[in-house]
């Protein structure tokens, strides 16, 4: 971020920075929950993965 | 967050607290831009707190409870912000909550620590992520250096100072 915009935004008032914390609050908390549903269904590949290699080598 | 803070001055008039000021990354956006926080600190001084060694916020929690807070871990959610309430514990931090000013989210008043209270506490606190808001702070001009250093001495962080200096100013 530019110093001028960075000077911009910490001129605004404190109604319209909070709206703005508001916003960063919420696009970190989808984040998380996506991260989270990644790394359940990574988690859950990785499971199906293991089960069949097993399935395999049990049928050897 | 505005929601929180209407809830926060009722209890400040129903004398459940006696003041608050709101310190950490939601303070600091009062003097600097917007940066991603996930909670609310809220310095208090608890009505009749005056001497009492062993402070609770018992009252500060079950007020809340009662009027739509829910507990979660150490903080309490109010209007979707987790707010984490922070009995004053230092003669920095009890400086910082009277001579906090008032400022307001869309009418509603919220005090909010002095940019040099808030660099001072960070300085005190001392993480990386504190020594990162100093720097924002005296880069962007929002701190009166003079007043600053002045409550440093004031307070016992003279050492700590020159040492920050030294550290990330080249001074």
């Amino acid at each position: 971020m530019s110093k001028e915009s960075r000077k911009k935004l910490a001129s605004l008032s404190f109604t319209e920075k909070v709206k703005l914390l508001e916003k960063l609050r919420q696009r970190s908390l989808v984040l998380a929950e996506a991260r989270k549903k990644l790394k359940e269904k990574t988690a859950a590949e990785n499971w199906g993965r293991r089960s069949e290699t097993q399935d395999r080598n049990l049928d050897r | 967050m505005k929601e929180a803070f209407e809830l926060v001055n009722q209890m400040q008039r129903e004398a459940v607290i006696d003041r608050y000021a709101v310190g950490g990354a939601v303070g600091a956006t009062l003097y600097l831009e917007p940066a991603a926080t996930l909670d609310i600190d809220i310095f208090v001084k608890l009505s009749g707190d005056a001497g009492s060694l062993l402070i609770s916020l018992s009252p500060i929690y079950d007020y809340l409870k009662q009027h739509g807070g829910r507990a979660e871990g150490e903080h309490m959610v109010i209007g979707g912000w987790p707010m984490q309430f922070l009995p004053v514990s230092t003669g920095l931090e009890e400086e910082g909550l009277h001579e906090a000013i008032e400022t307001d989210i869309e009418g509603v008043p919220v005090w909010v620590m002095r940019a040099e209270h808030l660099a001072a506490i960070a300085l005190q606190t001392g993480r990386s992520k504190d020594h990162a808001r100093i720097l924002q702070f005296l880069e962007q001009d929002a701190v009166d250096r003079a007043r600053l250093e002045r409550i440093l001495k004031a307070h016992g962080l003279g050492l700590k100072w020159e040492k920050f200096k030294a550290r990330f100013l080249n001074e």
